[in-house]
């Protein structure tokens, strides 16, 4: 230790000097250097600088004496200090700022209200987005698209059917073939240019002067046509159309026959035209004696020979015009499997345009005609019977009129017979028309064939007594424990009178129909409460308690709910657009938050058809509804 | 006289092939079709029946992380990545197509907060627990290479969420105060504060891009301008609120889920009283997403369920819950209005549909025409009784149900005893009614 503190070192000894010297000269923590803007200086970053008297060289820092000094330096200062003195004396010194958090409370609320201000921009789009019957996100961008594909060329590879391979092939075939045998060099490329520049020629002036010259002759003649036609329809005489019709149908014969020679197919046209306005004449009954035309001549028939010929006349067109309908008719009901062809003409509708060209190209494969025919016999059949049935009808109305007041004295006897009949005649009004029976059915008498128990006794029975059992279970209160002897005189003892009275009476309370008691109220033994029996427990559990949100008067609900959306019973577009969904998304594509350009953009372009639908129907202002 | 007679074009009923459909001619005259509502009612309860039967929210279960999910990020262009952070401080990037974790890297010491993408999705920023903000590249590094952050922002403050804007390239953070940075600097433009020790979370407003709101710790919800200097107002509720999401179609209206078992959405305009507060929480709600559509949100909870409610109904459309999910902290809808992602304590990411009876896949255009038909009769029927309740059925966990009952009790019992002292005062003392919207709103600052 000794040793080491002998030791000098002048060179050490300096050094160390020195640093002692300099001790506080030299700044240890150095200045911060900002590489970033920065809005506030961090106060742990403020470093005291070195004195700067302490280094020489350094440029020495301004002092408030240097700044005092420039102003002595011009008179013009010491006259802006003057005056300021003077504005001092005069003016008033301006309040103290507010407090730093008034003032920041102020500086809060302007923001806030700028906010509000900026935000309100967007109650109308989203009011828009909520009220819209559709909603499809993304929401459509402002990307302009373009649609070029007017421009774009057809691809080259296109693949090509076999078929129409071969048609090309055949094609250039052709023109190759006709270059060599008649040196046909016509270019069709040209020749569809030629007729394009044609057509777009423009016209010359005397051309179109001619040309509308014909148009209008064309036009007069048109309405001078249809005037006369007009004229020849307002005349009365029937002698003048039945003329006029004649002469028409000589002139068609004529056309015909000349058709016939010269074009076969337009003469079948023809023929199939023909028999058509005949098929319509036939059904519109036109030529039978029930027009008012015909009920008129009828009334002067009695007295006029002339006009029961015409009369005559007419039933015997009528007649002529539906002997074929009889003429099937009757096959049908003599030969079945001649039918066969028939029916497959039946088939053919010379009317119907779309199956006319299928029936001629029909091949024989006629297949549950035989059904058509069983349908057609049964109706046949049916209406001889009704015949039949209506003499009968009238027989007995006959017998009734003679026998009421017979009828009246003893009820038993005779109704058994007549009864049915009778009931018959109730339950429809048979009108014959046209070999056609046309029943009306009251939705009463379907209710009365539903209420028939299958007891006949009992069914006799109310046949009866109908009236008194009625009248009885109209009053329900004499119907309590209300016995009902169902039991006959007569009824049972098939081999005679004479049987025992016990074996009788067992019968008789066999038959003995005793009736319920009439169900007890629920509030039978409840005082003053009245409970609606009436109201179905069913129903309730479908009542719906409150009008739900979006409507606001019942009627209009219920009106919702009555409306149906299915395709079953809408039309199609009309269930497309009940069940647009109320929200479309896309799969796979981001849906982007809403940006400024919803805010001055045009109504969406509706692409969908339905929403474009749905955007068309008007749409009722509620008032309006009210009123 | 004039003869119709019916004539038929047969390629009108006549199908071309055995593929097709039978045309069928149909008279739509009402007085034909006396049973259509009874018809159409019966659809419709079978309707809402199969929409119950096929209500199978869960798609997958996406689990890699080691300690409990703490947040999502959600990639801006691509549907198939979402980005998590856990508790330890791991970042995961998934795969949601082939439901992989594509990437994983340990960002921070401690929680992660928040993870953000940037506009561009070119950028991630994550920030922690250790008052860092990190950046890194939204694409994996190449094979041997290391994954480092691009950039590493040391903050002077606690961060404890971060938000991008959606037009510039700021982002805001929030902690000790509220930070405006800039991404192309290392200190905050501008740093805004309102005498609050934190603030949990902070959210910008995707439509209105320089709006922003914080929830902070002491029970207010305060709302930011990026431009201004100062907050712009302050709004304090009953309880804290965990998370704030804003309506993406609707500038105004944002939703904050809150401690006290209800979400709250408000309009930025009139702060007095939420627009709607929505029940059926029984725990503490810890997240809120919006659907894209801004028609709907998703809702976590300290419950261990997740709701989805219709942003105008006061109570949730529908509840997702499975018996392994501990409570959920962090939820997400998907960017194409799809699914539901939630992130939850015990590790796992789990995804749902946001529709729980929605067909996946392929819909060809009948099934597309018949699922519109069911989805109509569903909403003409829907508030008949029979086809209400079940549809409204749902079966919930059995802690949540006593919950539920719980506070069904606890909230009769203060009716019971509000409506008794309104009985017992004196008619001069009025007591006023107060309605349930303005209950939870303690104050709006100015």
């Amino acid at each position: 230790m000794s040793d080491d503190e002998e030791h000098y070192e002048p060179k050490a000894h300096k050094k160390l000097l020195q640093a002692i010297g300099s001790l506080g000269k030299v700044q240890h923590i150095q200045k911060s250097t900002r590489d970033e803007r920065q809005s506030r200086q961090d106060e742990f970053q403020l470093v005291k600088g070195v004195s700067s008297a302490e280094t020489d060289n350094a440029p020495r820092a301004v002092g408030l004496n240097d700044l005092v000094d420039i102003l002595r330096t011009s008179t013009k200062h010491s006259q802006t200090g003057k005056k300021l003195k003077s504005i001092q004396g005069s003016k008033k010194v301006l309040e103290k700022p507010l407090e730093k958090p008034a003032a920041d409370r102020i500086k809060r609320t302007i923001g806030y209200e700028g906010v509000t201000k900026k935000l309100g921009r967007w109650d109308a789009v989203v009011a828009q987005q909520r009220s819209a019957e559709t909603q499809i996100f993304p929401l459509p961008s402002e990307t302009v698209y373009v649609n070029t594909s007017a421009n774009a060329r057809p691809l080259n590879t296109r693949v090509k059917s076999n078929l129409a391979q071969e048609l090309e092939a055949n094609n250039r075939k052709l023109r190759e073939l006709r270059k060599a045998e008649i040196g046909d060099t016509t270019d069709e490329k040209e020749l569809a240019k030629q007729e394009r520049f044609l057509l777009q020629k423009k016209l010359t002036r005397d051309e179109l002067f001619a040309r509308r010259k014909e148009l209008a002759y064309l036009k007069m003649r048109e309405s001078q046509k249809s005037a006369k036609a007009r004229m020849q329809n307002k005349i009365k005489s029937k002698k003048f159309h039945k003329l006029q019709k004649r002469q028409k149908m000589l002139e068609q014969m004529k056309e015909f026959e000349l058709l016939q020679k010269t074009n076969p197919e337009a003469a079948l046209e023809k023929l199939n035209a023909l028999e058509k306005s005949r098929v319509q004449e036939r059904a519109s009954l036109r030529h039978k004696n029930t027009g008012t035309w015909a009920k008129n001549l009828q009334i002067r028939a009695k007295y006029d020979k002339d006009v029961r010929k015409d009369l005559a006349e007419q039933l015997a067109v009528s007649r002529e015009l539906t002997q074929k309908k009889q003429e099937s008719d009757s096959e049908d009901e003599t030969i079945k499997k001649t039918v066969v062809p028939e029916e497959e003409e039946n088939d053919y509708d010379p009317f119907n345009p779309w199956t006319k060209r299928r029936a001629t190209e029909q091949t024989e494969n006629g297949k549950g005609e035989s059904e058509d025919a069983n349908w057609r016999q049964y109706w046949t059949k049916r209406n001889k019977n009704e015949k039949l049935l209506e003499e009968h009808r009238r027989d007995l109305v006959g017998v009734q009129d003679n026998d009421e007041q017979e009828e009246k004295e003893t009820i038993q006897k005779p109704l058994t017979e007549v009864k049915p009949a009778k009931k018959k005649l109730k339950k429809s009004k048979v009108k014959i028309e046209n070999g056609w029976q046309v029943e009306d059915i009251s939705p009463t008498d379907k209710k009365e064939a539903k209420e028939r128990p299958n007891s006949k006794a009992i069914d006799d029975i109310f046949e009866k007594h109908g009236d008194q059992i009625r009248a009885k279970l109209s009053k329900d209160s004499e119907l309590k424990n209300t016995e009902l002897q169902l039991a006959l005189p007569g009824w049972g003892s098939w081999a005679g009178a004479g049987i025992s009275k016990e074996v009788m009476e067992r019968r008789n309370k066999r038959l003995l129909l005793k009736l319920a008691a009439p169900e007890t109220r629920r509030d039978e033994n409840k005082d003053n409460l009245y409970i609606n029996e009436s109201a179905s427990t069913h129903a309730r559990q479908h009542m719906v308690s409150s009008i739900p949100f979006p409507f606001r008067s019942l009627a209009d609900y219920e009106a919702s709910i009555r409306a149906p959306v299915g395709r079953n019973f809408v039309p199609e577009t009309a269930f497309r657009m009940l069940t647009r969904p109320a929200v479309i998304t896309r799969k796979g594509q981001v849906i982007e938050p809403m940006t400024e350009s919803e805010l001055v953009k045009p109504d969406r372009r509706l692409r969908h058809i339905v929403d474009r639908r749905i955007k068309r129907i008007p749409k009722v202002p509620p008032k309006a509804k009210i009123a | 006289m004039k003869v119709k007679m019916i004539s038929r074009n047969p390629d009108n009923y006549v199908r071309e092939t055995k593929l097709q459909q039978h045309k069928m001619p149909r008279n739509y005259d009402p007085s034909l079709h006396p049973l259509e509502g009874p018809r159409e009612y019966v659809r419709a309860l079978n309707a809402t029946k199969l929409d119950r039967v096929f209500a199978k929210p869960f798609v997958c279960n996406l689990s890699g992380h080691r300690d409990g999910v703490s947040c999502f990020g959600k990639h801006p262009k691509q549907l198939s990545t979402l980005a998590t952070g856990a508790y330890d401080g791991e970042v995961r990037i998934w795969d949601l197509a082939n439901r992989i974790s594509s990437r994983n890297f340990v960002a921070h010491d401690g929680f992660v907060r928040g993870i953000v993408y940037t506009q561009n999705a070119a950028r991630i920023f994550t920030v922690g627990d250790d008052k860092t903000i990190k950046v890194w590249k939204a694409e994996a590094p190449e094979v041997g290479e290391d994954e480092v952050p691009v950039n590493t922002i040391l903050s002077k403050f606690g961060l404890h969420g971060i938000s991008h804007n959606r037009k510039d390239n700021k982002f805001a953070t929030c902690g000790e105060v509220c930070a405006i940075w800039d991404e192309s600097h290392n200190d905050p433009l501008k740093t805004l504060k309102w005498g609050v020790d934190t603030l949990h979370t902070i959210s910008y407003n995707p439509v209105e891009t320089s709006i922003l709101a914080c929830c902070a710790s002491d029970r207010s919800i305060i709302l930011y301008d990026q431009r201004e200097a100062q907050p712009l107002r302050k709004v304090v509720l009953t309880m804290k609120s965990n998370k704030l999401a804003w309506n993406p179609m609707e500038a105004f209206n944002f939703t904050v889920a809150n401690e006290d078992c209800n979400l709250y959405t408000f309009d930025t305009r009139k702060l007095q009283a939420p627009l709607k507060v929505h029940f059926d929480h029984v725990s503490a709600v810890t997240d809120v997403d919006y659907s894209p559509t801004g028609k709907e949100f998703v809702s976590a909870s300290y419950d261990k369920t997740i709701r989805i409610y219709n942003a105008h109904h006061s109570h949730s459309r529908d509840i997702y819950h499975t018996k392994r999910m501990q409570h959920v902290v962090c939820v997400a809808w998907s960017l194409d209005n799809r699914y539901v992602f939630s992130g939850s304590d015990e590790m796992n990411v789990r995804m749902w549909k946001a529709n729980a009876s929605e067909k996946l896949g392929v819909i060809r255009p009948r099934e597309r025409v018949n699922f519109n038909y069911q989805e109509a009769l569903k909403q003409k029927y829907a508030a008949h009784p029979q086809i209400k309740r079940i549809a409204r059925h749902r079966q919930v966990p059995r802690h949540v149900l006593n919950a539920q009952n719980k506070m069904r009790t606890v909230k009769e019992k203060e009716q019971v005893k509000e409506a008794n002292v309104r009985k017992h005062t004196k008619k001069s003392k009025k007591v006023p009614y107060v309605s349930e919207k303005k209950k939870h709103v303690l104050k709006e600052e100015v």
